[in-house]
């Protein structure tokens, strides 16, 4: 079968199913927009993951099908334009082109090779330990991507990789996804490192299991050890770099910074800059400033101090694109989840699991509990609409409520690379042009399988020892 | 197939065919009333105005599905929509509407305590449409959970929740 002949094939499948579960009987406990909506979110989601549309056009075509069936009202279906942790993305990705474009990054980049830069698996480890030193002063993965994202830009960069065909994979792409699944390892480490952890404590909270920093620390600390030590290895084997030894590397690199001499006009305005705004992400919750605000005025000195221009921005189209796509993804599991859609199917899910034995439950609920985040494009809207559902749930199976309570609260990190969409802070990567929409999936999909199968055999029995 | 996996297989093939299945009808009791209970996990948000009060007055906006857990008379779930409006002192009021698979609707008035966990409401049915056109009676709640993020969103979960509902008779009004 010839290329095209497979897309019109599996562009007709995608459409097929779409078309099933609209003209399916709506189920009872649920309405027909829930329904319809679920239609055609299934069907956009599908058509990615069999490589029918590229996202964006899948996301487009969503959108104006769900607005012109009536399904939701316009005002309802472009809210995502406006979302706060949307733009807080957009911006990032151009504070980013500054840190690269001063050669701020190539200094940077520099410094950590001549550190950690012998192997390219050296410098994978070195991403996962710095985001996971950082996390806990950070309450917000998404800023905390766009303090990785420059760094990992300037050590692709500098390794002679760019995000074309032909040198993408020399170390750039390995990387890059080294970037986003330590996000998924960090903000599960720490009780503070992702939004949605500590609601998720209070909802446990008022179930009778308590959370302290501690407690988080401790529930989570082996399972996340285990995979800190696992994952770069693993991706580096699955997703091997065509650049693996560079012995020579560090010396080198001492060199290059050597010759770079001092810091530029340009590399002090991106240094003071960006400084000040990761100072103001991280106490953003002490001060109780806004995390997009601080980006804004991060963008707005750079630009007014001429290190960018307006060419610079005009050139940024694949920010758009992004911009496009997973504003559209986030407003439709933004509705699905408002119409009733995820909480039924949590509630349907967990009522069928009676009879069985707790621990087979605890591995039921915390695989469905896993797996229903292809359907979401937010870890905080997934812990509100899931987790008391299923804890509640767990705790009737007899599954003790701390187990259960801990691994749902860590898988909700541990899943965030999923899909490109199940996480904000996946998108500085997905966005950068290194990876591609399959290699994404399939990277993701090992990852969370890998993440949560650590979890399920390293993390029970360390959790029922600590947690109990 | 081993005996747990059948089991297993058994409970997902009943968990999927479940909302397809008809509901169990029982006889009402002499009165016509008859009870059920239910459970409901909320998301939306709040908005908040600081009003002198002992907290901020608030606007509510939430939903999510309401599934009958046990007793006759109505569907086996709704999506369940809440506007309701605290003044910061005593008042919590709000409308309720739940939704079923039809698009027939339950019209509810509701009453309740601040937005913290374990605190009740009370609603009572005013109206409704197709099927549900003559029903009328009242339920109470209990939060379960109740969590707000700094960003507004709200979610919680609804317990315990116990009503009673009966259709009024053709020459009666039904309350408002």
């Amino acid at each position: 079968m010839t290329p095209a002949a497979k897309t019109l094939v599996a562009r007709l499948a995608v459409l097929a199913l779409g078309l099933a579960i609209w003209f399916c009987p709506v189920p009872a406990g649920l309405t027909l927009p829930a329904w319809r909506l679920f239609a055609i979110f299934a069907a956009t989601i599908a058509s990615v993951i069999v490589g029918a549309f590229p996202i964006l056009t899948a996301s487009v075509l969503a959108v104006a099908v769900a607005v012109l069936s009536g399904v939701l009202p316009p005002a309802k279906a472009y809210a995502g334009f406006a979302n706060g942790t949307i733009l807080l993305i957009v911006v990032a990705f151009l504070v980013a082109k500054a840190i690269v474009k001063c050669g701020l990054g190539q200094r940077l980049g520099h410094l950590v090779v001549s550190l950690f830069g012998k192997s390219t698996l050296g410098l994978g480890y070195s991403v996962f330990l710095l985001d996971a030193v950082i996390a806990p002063a950070f309450p917000s993965d998404t800023a905390r991507s766009g303090v990785l994202y420059p760094l990992v830009l300037s050590l692709a960069e500098g390794g002679g990789s760019k995000p074309d065909e032909a040198t993408r994979r020399r170390l750039g792409a390995y990387l890059m996804f080294c970037g986003m699944a330590t996000l998924s390892l960090s903000s599960a480490l720490w009780l503070t490192a992702m939004a949605g952890n500590p609601l998720g404590a209070e909802i446990g909270k008022s179930m009778g299991f308590s959370v302290s920093f501690g407690s988080w620390l401790l529930a989570s600390l082996l399972p996340t050890l285990v995979l800190l030590a696992g994952l770069p290895l693993l991706l580096y084997k699955v997703f091997p770099p065509e650049v693996k030894e560079t012995p020579e590397a560090p010396a080198a690199a001492k060199k290059a910074l050597a010759a770079m001499g001092r810091l530029s006009r340009d590399e002090k305005v991106v240094s003071v800059t960006f400084v000040v705004m990761v100072l103001l992400w991280a106490l953003a919750g002490t001060l109780k400033v806004d995390l997009t605000a601080v980006a804004f005025l991060g963008l707005g000195v750079l630009l007014a101090s001429g290190v960018l221009t307006l060419k610079d921005i005009g050139q940024q189209g694949d920010v758009l694109a992004t911009f496009i796509w997973f504003a559209i993804l986030y407003t439709l599991s933004g509705q699905l989840n408002t119409l009733g859609f995820m909480g039924y199917l949590g509630q349907r899910l967990g009522g069928a699991l009676g009879g069985l034995p707790w621990l087979a439950a605890y591995a039921v609920l915390v695989l469905a509990y896993v797996l229903l985040h292809y359907l979401f494009v937010s870890q905080t809207a997934h812990v509100l609409a899931l987790f008391g559902v299923f804890l509640g749930v767990g705790a009737q199976l007899g599954v003790p409520v701390p187990l259960l309570g801990f691994a749902l609260l860590v898988s909700t990190s541990y899943f965030s690379t999923i899909t490109p969409q199940a996480s904000s802070a996946n998108l500085l990567v997905v966005g950068s042009g290194y990876l591609t929409q399959g290699e994404l999936y399939r990277l993701g999909t090992i990852t969370t399988l890998f993440n949560v199968l650590v979890l399920l055999l390293v993390g029970t029995p360390w959790i029922l020892f600590v947690a109990r | 197939m081993r005996p747990r996996a059948r089991l297993a297989a058994a409970a997902l093939a009943a968990a999927l065919a479940a909302p397809y299945l008809p509901a169990r009808a029982e006889e009402p009791a002499p009165d016509g009333w008859r009870p059920f209970t239910a459970a409901w996990t909320l998301q939306g948000t709040r908005q908040l105005l600081p009003a002198g009060g002992v907290r901020p007055a608030a606007l509510i906006h939430v939903s999510g599905p309401f599934t009958v857990t046990g007793g006759e008379g109505l569907g086996r779930g709704f999506l369940g929509e809440v506007f309701a409006f605290d003044d910061g002192e005593a008042l919590l009021v709000g409308r309720m509407v739940f939704t079923d698979e039809k698009g027939d609707r339950i019209f509810c008035s509701a009453r309740a305590e601040a937005l913290e966990t374990g605190r009740k409401a009370t609603a009572t049915i005013t109206g409704g449409t197709g099927r549900y056109a003559r029903l009328e009676g009242s339920f109470t709640l209990r939060w379960q959970y109740v969590v707000a993020a700094e960003s507004g969103e709200i979610g919680g979960r609804f317990t315990d929740i116990e009503g009673r509902t009966r259709v009024a008779s053709p020459g009666r009004e039904v309350p408002r």
